[in-house]
């Protein structure tokens, strides 16, 4: 890879975010984990990863954040052609059944995680999004193969028409 | 007039009668009718006109959907079947004897020839048939105006009835407000004791956990690092992010992100710890040891968040018995805006929370009136909007209570309505019901003494004053 | 691009390769030798330290030539005593050569076969027979492979087979030592399986293309006949090595692929076609038709029929094609212009027996390969024997077509190191293993290969080439 591929993490209360750092520790020898406390500081963060020509691979967002909500961010990531792609995944235990849909149908969110969340189920989602990532970017499966879902990575490699020589 | 002396109904008759007793063909004509008995049915067409000599008749209608209506009592003097006979139309009414009677049967074509040959006769049934007329005029009249009067009196029944169903309406929500408290208050004390099991589990555990981990390391330097990150707070992004880079300036020999970013979030005091140890102790041993104790730390301040919580919903939602109590204001605004802390999140709050004196009241309600108007003002205020709260004594046996906002003010022409009961702007029973409406604060308030004002201030948003008098029985 | 150190070097000593033979007299090489030395050294270079990648030098090895050695080139535009070039078209002409067709029938086949997931199915059907047992359960994953690896790239055969044992690897206790057993099983029996035909993987490829300039034809069913039972001791060497190695805990493996065979016309049509091809291409001794003419028939079948459409044709492989094109055209000019012939005759080979010189090229094509791509391994290396062999300097008894068989199978035996092979890098991706555990695995069955080769050479193939 000749660029990072980026976590990224909105949550507003500080003891939440370490926990949730924590949980992403694992991944961060292949997928660097930045973190922002509000939507403006995500969106500056993220503005920072494109002006290095680095990616944001998964963005894992709380909903009820101070100033712009977690779902608007979403959506005005989605209409951002350079995180189109990114993976979206809303962690919260409040947002309403409306603001999910409205994530759902504008930011095509990918995913949803309920507060409290638990390690293994977290991680795992967070595996299948990054996995979903890397196989629709097109990037060489290989790279991730021993931290994410070697199966469907596999899969991928199976599809891709690779040779000998 | 000449004939003026018939115009009295009873003179006439009685010369009527002498007139029958005077003529054979007349006195055929008389007919008896004992009591009960029918002289015609509503919708007949008469061909006979009756003029009663003794006894009464009573006149009756059926209406349409079948109930029975006495409309005239008809006494001697009286024709019965005048309307019918003398317009030719079906009867409107049943004709029926009350009790055993006499009456001049008269065809069509007899009351003509009457008419014609008996000119003795003429003049006086002529004139008892507009005295009958007459009659009939006047009671219709005194009908009309006894009607207007009951109209009357109806209406004054309804406006009572409305102002007594308002009242009913008022107590009744009141009512359904206090059960709902009373439902939830007996939930929070049973949810709060559930709750605080785990939580003080939670606490305890994780005081044994440090005096534990302290015993464990054998190592000072790794016992430091863990009390070094007991104390420490965990930091805002933009400060990890900016301390990340300095970090991996001090240290560049690390190079994975995850333990500079760990390495970021200690204290200076951290910092010289790990380099005062480098060649003894790994740096990965020192940086667990850091998060052992952050992570302590985490448990602590959010155990402590819950019981802190749990304890304000218990007062916020206490039952009140029906004594009222001596109380401080301030507690209860308090604890309210503690539970409504996720609402407020986001906003200013001021509070100015001077000394009052205690008064005797229900802190429970009363609550119920904070919440209400703070309630509101979260739903118009946005991210970063202003909400002051002012507590201030006046004299020594007033409390002013005063809540306002930087929001978009009520708008003018509603501002008498808002405390009417069932007023609202948004859809009710769209949000659990703490916000049950100003009329119901307005209504404990009241029951408290005071009374509550709203208006607009000069400079935008709007102001809640609540005016409480102090009350030491 | 950025290149890193090794690059770097590749590139100054590709380049420098190429100029300094123009300003050498080198005795007893014609001026047109010292041209194609500069190149071979380029390619060598290029090839070896990949500053570029590999299909890429091979292009410009072909444009090179052409340039340098064609007569409608810039410098031999007659023939002369020394030297008589050859057309452009000699050397553009590789990218068509029987072999290529031959591999570009095998290619729409596999990729047809990906497609409409034959592979997978024939994978579940084949595996029924093996039961639970971990270890007939690990022979009978090597043997789908091999079969596979046989008709599809070692590769391809390698990623599909990893969907098949990540689940049971991924149940298995941590500890369990035939995780490492059933990662590393894969890539191996797909390298040595891939040695069976012809199509199995480019080396073979680079022998049959070498030895077709020197009007040599091996039909594909004798090549089969030729490599099989060699594929076949040495997938059984490594089932036994891994076993051992990586003894399984486990009593029992549950391999649950579900799935049913595609029905629909266009399967059928493929299932037909591809049964068709490989039928004919084993029997084409008997009919006698060459198997390049019979891998039209899939390409010309399955397009015409639309199983296989211009997406799919896009998907190819197209940059093995260039690299095997680009080996077969620096044979040429080795040839042509008596670079082989001068590199041979500067050695004194009849010093060496002929088994000894069979041993050292097995031995340096291993080695090579386990560094270097099989195939260049098999470029650099196949016109040295050929000429060594064609001159009869080597004696009697060093045979060209056994030279080349054993410098093409020996490269195909090269599996120590996770950059040896792309099944390995496949492998060793997944996490299940560690470097140091394929390299001893590894070492083991290059030795055995090594000793295998030779005993083939001696014994065996003698019996069918004479």
């Amino acid at each position: 890879m000749d660029h990072q591929i980026y976590i990224l993490v909105i949550e507003d209360e500080l003891e939440v975010m370490d926990a949730l750092v924590k949980d992403l520790e694992e991944f961060e020898q292949k997928f660097p984990v930045e973190s922002a406390n509000n939507a403006e500081e995500a969106e500056q963060v993220v503005q920072g990863i494109a002006n290095s020509g680095d990616e944001v691979g998964l963005i894992l967002c709380d909903h009820v954040l101070p100033g712009k909500n977690g779902v608007d961010f979403l959506i005005s990531m989605e209409s951002n052609q350079l995180f189109t792609d990114s993976r979206k995944v809303l962690v919260t235990g409040q947002a309403g059944l409306e603001d999910t849909i409205e994530a759902i149908n504008k930011a095509h969110l990918d995913h949803y995680i309920a507060k409290p969340w638990k390690k293994e189920g977290f991680q795992k989602v967070v595996v299948d999004q990054l996995t979903s990532f890397v196989i629709k970017k097109g990037y060489n499966p290989l790279e991730f193969m021993s931290v994410l879902n070697s199966i469907r990575l596999a899969e991928a490699l199976r599809g891709s028409q690779l040779t000998d020589h | 007039m000449e004939r003026g002396f018939l115009n009295n109904r009873e003179t006439i008759l009685s010369f009527i009668k002498r007139a029958i007793s005077e003529s054979e063909e007349l006195q055929t004509m008389v007919v008896p009718f004992s009591r009960g008995d029918i002289l015609f049915k509503q919708g007949d067409s008469l061909k006979y006109l009756y003029l009663l000599l003794k006894g009464s008749v009573g006149l009756n209608r059926r209406n349409e959907d079948g109930y029975s209506l006495d409309l005239l009592k008809l006494e001697p003097g009286h024709f019965v079947g005048i309307m019918a006979f003398s317009t030719g139309k079906d009867s409107l009414t049943t004709g029926k004897a009350l009790e055993d009677s006499e009456a001049l049967k008269i065809s069509q074509t007899e009351l003509e020839t009457y008419l014609n040959d008996h000119p003795r006769l003429r003049h006086p049934l002529q004139q008892l048939m507009m005295s009958n007329m007459a009659d009939r005029f006047m009671k219709n009249l005194q009908l009309e105006s006894k009607m207007h009067q009951l109209n009357e009196k109806l209406e004054e029944e309804g406006e009572q009835l409305k102002e007594a169903y308002k009242q009913l309406e008022e107590s009744h929500q009141k009512l359904v407000h206090q059960e709902k408290m009373a439902t939830l208050g007996e939930l929070v004390a049973g949810f709060a004791h559930e709750v605080n099991n785990p939580a003080s589990a939670l606490l305890r555990s994780s005081e044994s956990l440090i005096t534990n981990f302290e015993k464990l390391s054998d190592n000072d330097s790794l016992s430091g690092m863990f009390t070094i990150g007991l104390k420490s707070a965990p930091m805002s992004s933009v400060d990890i992010r900016e301390r990340m880079i300095s970090a991996q300036k001090r240290f560049p020999w690390v190079s994975e992100r995850s333990l500079i970013r760990k390495i970021a979030q200690m204290p200076d005091s951290a910092h010289v710890l790990i380099e005062s140890t480098r060649k003894k102790v790994p740096i990965e041993k020192m940086v667990q040891q850091f998060e052992a104790g952050k992570f302590i730390h985490n448990i602590q301040v959010a155990s402590e968040r819950i019981a802190n919580l749990v304890k304000s919903l218990k007062s916020y939602s206490r039952q009140d018995n029906n004594e009222a109590e001596l109380i401080d204001v301030r507690n209860g605004i308090n604890d309210t805006i503690l539970v409504l802390s996720n609402r407020l999140k986001y906003l200013d709050v001021h509070l100015e929370l001077l000394d009052i004196p205690k008064t005797k009241g229900h802190l429970g309600e009363l609550n119920q009136v904070w919440t209400n108007i703070i309630v509101n003002a979260c739903d118009v205020l946005p991210n970063g909007g202003m909400l002051v709260i002012k507590t201030k004594a006046e004299g020594e046996h007033k409390i002013i209570i005063e809540i306002s906002d930087n929001g978009p003010g009520i708008p003018e022409e509603l501002i008498d309505r808002i405390f009417e009961p069932n007023f609202t702007t948004k859809n009710q029973g769209a949000k659990f019901g703490l916000g049950l409406g100003l009329a119901i604060s307005n209504e404990i308030v009241r029951q408290h003494g005071g009374f509550i004002r709203a208006s607009n201030k000069k400079e935008g948003g709007a102001k809640f004053e609540i005016i409480l008098p102090v009350k030491l029985t | 691009m950025k290149l890193n150190t090794t690059q770097r070097i590749g590139l100054l000593a590709g380049v420098f390769g190429l100029i300094v033979p123009f300003f050498l007299n080198i005795a007893g090489l014609s001026e047109a030798g010292h041209v194609a030395l500069g190149i071979f050294f380029l390619a060598a270079a290029f090839w070896m330290f990949e500053p570029f990648p590999i299909y890429a030098t091979s292009v410009l090895v072909i444009f090179l030539q052409v340039l340098l050695l064609s007569k409608e080139g810039l410098i031999f535009t007659s023939s002369d005593s020394s030297y008589s070039p050859d057309s452009y078209t000699a050397f553009i002409g590789t990218l068509a050569n029987p072999i290529i067709i031959l591999f570009l029938g095998g290619f729409v086949l596999a990729e047809a076969a990906v497609k409409y997931n034959l592979d997978k199915n024939l994978t579940r059907i084949l595996l029924k027979p093996f039961g639970s047992k971990p270890k007939f359960i690990l022979l009978g994953l090597m043997v789908v492979t091999g079969i596979l690896s046989a008709f599809m790239s070692n590769t391809a055969t390698t990623a599909m087979m990893m969907t098949v044992i990540l689940p049971i690897v991924a149940r298995l206790e941590n500890n369990d030592p035939l995780k490492i057993g059933l990662a590393l099983s894969i890539p191996f029996a797909a390298n040595i399986g891939g040695i069976a035909t012809p199509i199995g993987t480019p080396p073979n490829a680079v022998v049959i293309g070498a030895l077709s300039q020197q009007g040599i034809n091996i039909p594909f069913g004798e090549w089969m006949i030729l490599a099989t039972p060699l594929v076949l001791v040495a997938l059984f060497f490594v089932w036994i090595l891994l076993l051992g190695m990586f003894k399984p805990k486990t009593d029992s493996v549950q391999i649950d692929m579900s799935g049913s065979f595609n029905t629909t016309k266009n399967a059928w049509l493929l299932y037909i076609a591809f049964g068709l091809t490989v039928l004919f291409w084993i029997t084409e001794s008997f009919h006698g038709i060459k198997s390049a003419i019979i891998a039209l028939i899939p390409v010309v079948f399955l397009t015409l029929t639309g199983v296989v459409t211009k997406e799919d044709i896009r998907k190819l492989p197209w940059e093995v094609l260039w690299l095997v094109a680009g080996g077969i055209s620096l044979g040429i000019s080795m040839k042509s212009t008596g670079l082989a012939e001068w590199i041979v005759g500067s050695i004194e080979w009849n010093t060496f027996g002929s088994i000894t010189l069979l041993v050292v090229f097995s031995g340096v094509a291993i080695l090579m390969s386990n560094f270097l791509s099989n195939t260049v391994t098999a470029t650099l290396l196949i016109p040295l024997a050929v000429s060594l062999a064609t001159s009869g300097v080597a004696g009697e008894g060093f045979n060209l077509i056994i030279v080349s068989l054993v410098i093409g199978m020996s490269a195909s035996m090269a599996m120590m190191l996770p950059i040896s092979t792309p099944p390995n890098a496949i492998a060793m991706s997944t996490g299940a293993i560690e470097t140091k555990q394929m390299a001893k695995a590894g070492i083991s069955v290059g030795i055995f290969g090594l000793v295998l080769v030779i005993l083939y050479a001696i014994f065996y193939w003698p019996l069918f080439l004479n």
